[in-house]
């Protein structure tokens, strides 16, 4: 673009032909494009990064782990092969793992004995454990310690060598130690069969058959969650933890299958009646002169500016009370707690109908020329048909940008649904959903199920954006034309 | 399409009508017509509210195991609905909205608050209350009535690690150590290594108030003030916060933890001061720590100082089966009861009787620290996790003293005096 | 007259369910809200009329003076440092270049992605041991390279820029073909000396700065300017979450404007930097105002990251006055102060509306 004004002041002081100058120019200008396309490149890293890197961070046993790498055992192959094949000796599935009657798992550890350090065979036991302390960790299960049988450890091989511990030069040998855990005789099919392997102190854990999940007591023992996780079980642990350990105290279902199932039956209701209503609302702003028409449009500016704070609190009451006890009518006594509370109420405009939607198609519908409905128009019908057979078919591309939006807000609205759901936790929806998660493992300094939970609830909302991304971009720009 | 729009916009209409009609009615109305039908067919429905978390399996097998059979043979049948999250935000949106359980759990530090919506039946007359621990018969009695019976309890206790006092060749801590001879173990601890702490300490009451009482210092005097000038509690705020600064303790937060159970589980620090619930904890998180428990550390008063945390079962004054609620709470809080919740290992009974189970005798680390946490109910002094009239906001000035004295920011007399002057406005606003 | 009365009554039936819900939801609710305000309703009890005694207690709240210093700072800062940012990215994308679009929806990821999830992944990486300090301690470690390296590339444009300008072309100081040749060749030196070992990282303990557990403020004093490190934690992720949506909508304004307008500039001799003030400015001033006041009331109304960072923080480092208004409202453990909550949030709502009517006379002032 500064070419022209860039020659014409070269060519004017300058010996050089113009075949010269205009080389020159051009030489700045992809010089320049590159430049952009770096800043681009670096700026996408800074919005992106944070999601991508969590979204890695999560399949970590331990995303808190310091320094915060991306050498992650879950990425290996080498772990992928292993934990499929342990997940079939175990549980006869190498994708989820398990633990069924026949099982024999065969297993190997190394450990490097420095030369002053004697090493006794390590003890190896399954323990009475499940995973993490929250949600639903009080449903019965079966232990694998109860049907578990560990074989004798044996010394697998010996080879001298020497490591370095601090910069210093430590000569001693590898040893490998081998085992097998098998579940001999009948029983039911187990979830997991947690192993600590505990060495004698001064050895150092180098490998195993799958990377132990975490070492403890000062590097004694080598735990393992599960030693017959599967693919899925071990890459997406905190994953199919997420669906598998939270559970509702009350009927025992995965309580994020409940919460997303929540999202999406309020996103569609949303959806749905603002599609209906607010579209009706925006035509009779735009198209039909009344008196008041001011000022329902002055209120509908006012109410986007009024914080929800405002309006929550006779909401609340609102919605306690069963919309002034005409919940009754149907046997119910309040909203509260109900997802029913969460769609009718809302906090600042509502979320059944809002005022932001209605502006919106206001704005598209005064976009359309009055002719071009009218020539549409069929004779002897009410106003209303002819609303519903011609206007708003015309209507697609406002109406996809409202779809759109309203899905976003709903699928990520916090404030509203936080007052109206406390309990019990099946009832919430995502986003206070993971509030919980967020409280009941964030205490326990368990951030994989945290992670896991949030980078889940945000996939949906992804993919919609990546497929109707138009609509997306036009929903933001109607609502930049407002002046 | 059209007739659904016509429809909803007729219901939306009478809503409209509606409207002014219901306006004036913002106070419930009580009794639910569909209980009082059941309560006249004999046959009764109860329902109990409580928390999430563990406590559902633990009360849904004492209904099933223990008590429900001779209930139901009274024509009681019994439900229990757990609030899980925030218990009791969740318990004033039911007791608001009219849908709360006919007996609900009352936690002691929210217990004032509770009982001021006038929601809660007084149990004098109702319940024998005389087989229960005094201090916590105590804590629910206001202006003389009993507003509910204690569950079962908790007191705090110091829970070690074994593994770091026996790498730093220190002797493990006994009911012997005081405040002096505990400093000089634990400071041992924190030199084996980097990040390797002696104890973990939060900047919280919940915990610091332990070494307050231990100190001689009263959180309330009988007008209902609280003093934090007082030297004795300046000399436990020296010795907590002492400890921090030199690096002997640490904060759980600066583990990256939220509560030092957590901070323990990390293997970092020698001590953790908690109360029984670190058990199940430890058991899922660090099943393979070597853990032991003692009692409290004796303090320049000469006596241990501890907290009581506990939970009643309170009856909803709007239960229109009252005869049949005091019957479920009388069987909860039976002998039968709390021996069968004790021998699960689940908590600690609140009838004198249950001090000499053989239970608690048993001499597994997790019996010894039931042990250690049950005698502490009786060990010096002893007050209830309870902020009167102010309730949770009484504490703030003092957590925010001690983080701020903690990380150097504030001495110990700025910061001490500026939270008694936040905690007068607080007593001052709640009068 | 009798099509106009037809007309108001079609008009009425379209309106109707959305009159309904406005009426109940946001018409009732704020009329009932200013009722409350001068009552002492606790939810429990009959409430009784005690005047303004809601509006004065609430002045007299430590907690509520905090809140309200928390809300103006918070709202001033991001709303500056958000709407400036918003609009440079924006001339940015504007250029013609191809791919462009690429870019735009991978800058609106964090944009799409819930409040609820974009906390909880930054109170992760704001955790002691988390991704900021760590990468503050790679800066340090990497600083004098980092140095060597900018370093070179200041003196090879210099001389670069000098050559050239011997030669005869009217290179800028920022000429961008030259400053990709001295990036290229100072990235090789860099590379060269520590190969050769005369520069190495610097030893550094790791950076151990607390984001959240604390009561730090920054500046220390005076108090009315001091931002406690928690506050400035949550700024920075909402910077980084709303800046792509204003970015989008600085973008639909700037389409509108003709390149033309950008070349007879260039033609004029203007720098980049003249016509970002004489162009680009100017040509969104429209949306500037809409921009200004979304971020306002956003920013006036932040309660999600209070709610979720939760107890990981100190309380009155990070508590605004929505959350004043909940937490008030919903105390938990003691009876709701619902006289108080209304107040507060009546408060909350003129303080909003006032700095929007006061942000566009000052913006249609400044302009003309």
């Amino acid at each position: 673009m500064d070419d022209a004004a860039a020659l014409q002041s070269i060519q004017a002081t300058t010996r050089y032909t113009s075949e010269e100058m205009r080389a020159w120019v051009a030489r700045r200008r992809w010089a320049l494009a590159g430049i952009i396309y770096t800043i681009m490149i670096a700026a996408a890293i800074v919005f992106v990064g944070p999601l991508l890197f969590s979204a890695l961070s999560s399949l970590k046993t331990n995303p808190l782990e310091y320094p915060p790498g991306l050498n992650i055992p879950q990425l290996y192959p080498s772990n992928w092969i292993a934990a499929a094949r342990l997940g079939r000796l175990g549980g006869g599935n190498p994708l989820l793992g398990g633990f069924k009657p026949g099982a024999r798992i065969p297993f190997r550890i190394t450990y490097f004995v420095p030369e002053d350090v004697s090493a006794e065979l390590p003890e190896v036991i399954v323990p009475r454990r499940r995973p993490g302390a929250g949600l639903g960790a009080v449903m019965k299960i079966d232990y694998a310690a109860d049907y578990a049988h560990v074989s004798p450890v044996m010394e697998a091989e010996r080879a001298p060598s020497a490591i370095s511990i601090d910069g210093e030069r430590v000569r001693g040998e590898y040893i490998t130690y081998s085992f097998t855990v098998s579940y001999p005789g009948e029983g039911p099919p187990i979830d997991r069969v947690p192993v600590d392997i505990t060495s004698s102190p001064g050895v150092i854990y180098v490998s195993s058959t799958l990377t132990a999940s975490r070492i403890e007591r000062l590097g004694r023992v080598a735990s393992y969650d599960n030693l017959a996780p599967g693919f899925f079980g071990y890459v997406f642990r905190n994953y199919v933890r997420v669906f598998k350990e939270a559970r509702s105290v009350s009927t025992g279902k995965s309580l994020f299958f409940s919460w997303t199932l929540n999202s999406g039956l309020y996103a569609i209701a949303r959806i749905i009646t603002n599609l209906l209503f607010a579209t009706m609302a925006g035509y009779a702003l735009a198209r039909f002169n009344f008196r008041g028409k001011t000022f329902i449009f002055m209120l509908v500016l006012f109410s986007q500016m009024v914080p929800g704070q405002v309006t929550f609190i006779s909401n609340y009451l609102v919605i306690r009370d069963g919309i002034f006890g005409l919940t009754r009518l149907f046997g119910v006594r309040s909203l509260l707690n109900s997802l029913w509370g969460v769609i009718i109420g809302g906090a600042g405009s509502s979320a059944m109908i809002e005022a932001s939607k209605v502006f919106i198609m206001k704005q598209f519908f005064e976009s359309i020329p009055r002719e071009v409905e009218e020539a549409a128009m069929i004779d002897g019908t009410t106003q209303l048909q002819r609303y519903w057979r011609v206007v708003f078919p015309m209507a697609r591309p406002a109406l996809g940008a409202v779809t759109i939006l309203t899905f976003q807000g709903a699928w990520n609205d916090f404030f509203w649904p936080l007052v109206v759901l406390t309990s019990p936790e099946d009832i919430k929806t995502l986003p206070i959903g993971l509030l919980s998660f967020r409280q009941t493992y964030g205490a326990a300094g368990d951030w994989g199920l945290i992670l896991s939970g949030a980078i889940l609830s945000a996939i949906p909302v992804i993919i919609i954006f990546f497929v109707f991304q138009k609509y997306f971009l036009e929903g933001v720009s109607f609502g930049g034309s407002k002046k | 399409m059209k007739k659904l729009v016509k429809m909803l916009t007729a219901v939306l209409l009478v809503t409209l009508i509606a409207l002014p009609l219901f306006a004036g009615g913002k106070q419930e109305k009580q009794t639910a017509p569909a209980s009082v039908e059941t309560a006249s067919k004999k046959e009764v429905q109860i329902r109990i509210m409580g928390y999430g978390g563990q406590d559902p399996a633990v009360v849904v097998r004492l209904l099933d195991e223990v008590i429900g059979e001779g209930l139901e043979k009274e024509g009681i049948k019994l439900s229990y609905e757990p609030l899980e999250g925030d218990y009791n935000a969740a318990l004033f949106n039911a007791l608001s909205a009219g849908t709360a359980a006919d007996i609900f759990y009352i936690p002691v530090e929210t217990a004032p608050g509770i009982i001021a919506t006038g929601k809660v039946l007084p149990l004098n007359g109702l319940v024998d209350t005389s087989p229960f621990i005094d201090s916590l018969v105590e804590a629910y009695t206001f202006n003389g009535k009993i507003y509910g019976i204690a569950k079962d309890f908790n007191t705090l206790a110091l829970h070690y690690n074994k593994d770091l006092f026996d790498k730093a060749g220190v002797a493990y801590p006994d009911e012997n150590d005081n405040w002096d001879t505990l400093r000089e173990k634990i400071g041992k601890l924190a030199g084996i290594g980097d990040n390797i702490y002696g104890i973990s300490l939060p900047a919280d009451y919940a915990r610091f108030g332990a070494f307050a009482f231990a100190a001689g210092w009263k959180p309330f005097d009988e007008k209902g003030n609280t003093n934090l000038l007082d030297p004795k509690f300046k000399t436990a705020v020296e010795y907590y916060t002492g400890m921090v600064r030199e690096g002997i303790a640490v904060q759980p937060s600066d583990l990256g933890q939220g509560w030092t159970g957590g901070a323990f589980a990390t293997e970092q620090v020698g001590i953790a001061v908690e109360g029984a619930w670190i058990l199940g904890f430890l058991r899922n998180e660090a099943p393979n720590i070597q853990y032991g428990t003692t009692f409290m550390p004796v303090g320049p008063s000469g006596e241990r100082g501890n907290f009581l945390y506990t939970v009643a079962y309170g009856i909803n004054t709007d239960s229109p089966n009252r005869e049949a609620a005091v019957k479920v709470l009388e069987a909860l809080t039976s002998e039968e009861a709390q021996q069968f919740v004790l021998e699960q290992g689940l908590a600690i009974p609140s009838r004198k009787a249950l001090v000499d189970n053989p239970f608690l005798k048993k001499g597994t680390p997790e019996a010894e620290a039931n042990r250690v946490v049950f005698e502490g109910s009786r060990m010096g002094f002893v007050y209830g996790y309870q902020f009167g009239k102010v309730g949770t906001d009484w504490f703030r000035p003092i957590n925010s003293a001690l983080a701020t004295i903690m990380t150097g920011e504030k001495d110990i007399d700025t910061a001490l005096k500026q939270a008694q002057s936040e905690i007068e406005a607080l007593i001052e606003r709640a009068k | 007259m009798k099509v106009k009365s037809r007309e108001t009554i079609a008009a009425l039936m379209f309106l109707a369910p959305f009159l309904i819900i406005l009426g109940i939801f946001f018409v009732y609710a704020c009329v009932r809200a200013v009722i409350f305000s001068f009552t002492d309703y606790n939810l429990f009890n009959t409430p009784r009329w005690v005047g303004l005694a809601n509006y004065t207690a609430l002045f007299r709240e430590a907690n509520f003076l905090r809140a309200l210093r928390n809300s103006i700072l918070y709202s001033i800062i991001v709303t500056t440092i958000q709407t400036i940012g918003a609009l440079i990215i924006a001339s940015i994308l504007n250029a013609k270049l191809k791919g462009l679009n690429l870019f735009r929806s991978a800058y609106y990821m964090p944009s799409i992605a819930s409040s609820v999830v974009i906390t909880l992944i930054f109170l992760w990486m704001y955790q002691r041991r988390g991704l900021f300090n760590y990468l503050a301690t790679q800066l340090l470690r990497y600083a004098p390279i980092i140095l060597i390296f900018l370093g070179f590339t200041l003196v090879i444009q210099t001389v670069l820029v000098l050559y050239e300008r011997l030669r005869g072309f009217p290179a800028k100081w920022f000429d961008p073909a030259l400053l990709v040749t001295s990036i290229l060749l100072s990235a090789a030196g860099t590379f060269v000396v520590s190969i050769l070992g005369l520069v190495s990282l610097r030893e550094v303990p790791p950076v151990d700065f607390i984001w959240l557990q604390t009561k730090q403020q920054i500046p220390s004093r005076p108090e009315f300017l001091a931002m406690p490190i928690p506050l400035i934690a949550i700024m920075i992720q909402n910077i980084f979450t709303t800046i792509p949506t204003f970015m989008l909508i600085f973008l639909a304004a700037l389409k509108d404007v003709p390149i033309s307008y950008y070349e007879a500039a260039s033609l004029d001799g203007a720098t980049a930097i003249q016509k970002f003030f004489h162009i680009t400015v100017p040509a969104v001033q429209p949306v500037l105002f809409l921009v200004v006041a979304l971020g306002m009331i956003g920013t006036l109304q932040m309660f999600d990251q209070v709610a979720i960072f939760g107890n990981a923080v100190p309380l009155e480092s990070v508590i605004t006055l929505a959350y004043f208004v909940y937490n008030r409202m919903f105390p938990g453990a003691q009876l709701p102060e619902v006289g108080l909550a209304s107040a507060a949030a009546i408060f909350l709502a003129l303080f909003t509306l006032t700095l929007v009517v006061l942000q566009r006379t000052i913006i249609k002032s400044e302009v003309k």
